[in-house]
């Protein structure tokens, strides 16, 4: 199966195409040039693409473009509330809703709000449940922000869903999106008197398996962890093996919820890769992790950022905020498939079609 | 009539045009009729912090931003005000 890449930089949107053996790389862009591109991604759904755009001087949009990047359209509507005194600093992220909700689309941004749109992007309306948290004075803002970025869908449960907030720990609704419960039993928060508190923690990222939607992971500030009852507990992994508890990003095998990937990285106020590039795979859930660094770099001082790595049934994907780009290939074997791209900051893959 | 002049990210967001001659009094009824006006003002109407608006070379700040009245004017330049290296 044919592969687009979806590679969003501090510069612009890149898309990124290979055939089957995700070796070799032709590179289309920069669409949206200029634009910080913290997120972008295929609406299964209907093709439409969608990026979260934000620029130093212009400010934080959503961006549509129904004919594959050729042309797009920003959103109208993102403003948060007035009476909520706040305002969008930055969109992160735009999940699409379900199947079955056509035209429906959440957006994740920073300060830790959750929108949603029902008319295909065209505006958003943030999730007062949210917003209006009860625990929301005790999110602790970090000089990146207050960001929800990390939006999971149980496709197993049309009202439930999942948010990470780095710093604000993980929430679930079982509701639609109506009330929030704390999911941060047992997630260490060391940077507090309190290690464990209520909420507060900083969630890097947060993925549900898709095959077993009762089990989650998250790459957090303080560990990795996985949960295998809706998030009701956690346990910590990063014992076992891992060179340290930080890191951003994680990976998953859509065909086995016991696989996962991630990148450590010096903590915490460094946030760079030690020995290499090393990238550590778990096939046991958690219980031991081993190095796999076939073909990437052995000297290299690396971050790769909580939305710049995919994974399809195929391959793995990840891009470094030195803009390379790496795909899993044959025999698990990295392949740089473009480098001296701008700063890296997010990837999604979608099969495409020559 | 004032003609405004943005730069080329903001031509880029308005289909490629970089200028637009529009019926205004003020020089926020003026970003306000642009297809960009969004990206000029942030979403509480202010002028964004790092975005200057010159009327026929004179930076608006110092004349009532905007509030400052179009009469007489000619060109309303908007210039993104970006440093780094």
């Amino acid at each position: 199966m044919a592969v687009l890449a979806l590679v969003g930089t501090r510069k612009g949107l890149f898309l990124l195409r290979a055939g089957d053996e995700r070796s070799s790389w032709e590179v289309e862009g920069p669409l949206l040039d200029g634009w910080g591109v913290y997120h972008a991604i295929v609406d299964e759904r209907d093709g439409s693409m969608y990026a979260a755009a934000n620029h130093l001087v212009y400010g934080p949009t959503v961006q549509r473009s129904p004919d594959g990047g050729r042309t797009w359209r920003r959103s109208t509507q993102i403003a948060l509330p007035e009476e909520s005194g706040l305002t969008v600093n930055a969109t992160w992220r735009v999940q699409p809703g379900r199947p079955e909700n056509p035209g429906v689309l959440y957006l994740a941004g920073d300060p830790a709000f959750l929108s949603r749109s029902d008319d295909g992007g065209e505006t958003w309306e943030a999730n007062r449940g949210l917003l209006e948290h009860p625990t929301r004075n005790r999110w602790p803002a970090s000089r990146g922000g207050l960001i929800l970025h990390s939006v999971q869908l149980d496709p197993s449960d049309p009202q439930r869903m999942y948010v990470g907030i780095s710093g604000g720990g993980t929430f679930r609704t079982d509701d639609g999106g109506a009330t929030w419960a704390p999911k941060n039993k047992d997630v260490e928060f060391d940077l507090v008197p309190d290690p464990y508190p209520e909420v507060g923690q900083c969630v890097h990222k947060l993925l549900l398996h898709p095959a077993r939607p009762e089990r989650l992971w998250q790459q957090n500030h303080c560990g990795v962890y996985r949960s295998d009852d809706c998030g009701d507990t956690w346990e910590r992994l990063d014992g076992n093996g891992l060179p340290g508890p930080f890191g951003f990003t994680i990976m998953l095998d859509p065909a086995d919820p016991d696989v996962a990937v991630v990148i450590p990285e010096k903590a915490y106020e460094y946030h760079y890769t030690v020995n290499g590039l090393g990238v550590y795979r778990t096939q046991d859930s958690g219980r031991t992790w081993k190095r796999m660094v076939h073909g990437l770099p052995k000297q290299a001082w690396a971050a790769v950022l909580r939305e710049a790595s995919a994974f399809d049934s195929e391959s793995l994907y990840f891009g470094t905020q030195s803009g390379s780009f790496f795909a899993l290939s044959a025999g698990d074997r990295w392949v740089e498939g473009v480098r001296h791209l701008p700063p890296i900051l997010s990837v999604e893959v979608t099969a495409w079609s020559a | 009539m004032v003609r405004v002049v943005v730069p080329s990210m903001l031509a880029a967001q308005a289909e490629g045009r970089q200028r637009f001659d529009v019926e205004a009094e003020t020089v926020g009824d003026a970003l306000r009729a642009l297809p960009v006006a969004d990206l000029v003002l942030n979403e509480r109407g202010e002028l964004r912090q790092h975005v200057n608006v010159y009327v026929d070379g004179t930076d608006v700040r110092e004349t009532g931003a905007l509030a400052c009245p179009l009469t007489g004017a000619h060109e309303v330049r908007i210039v993104a005000m970006l440093s780094g290296g």
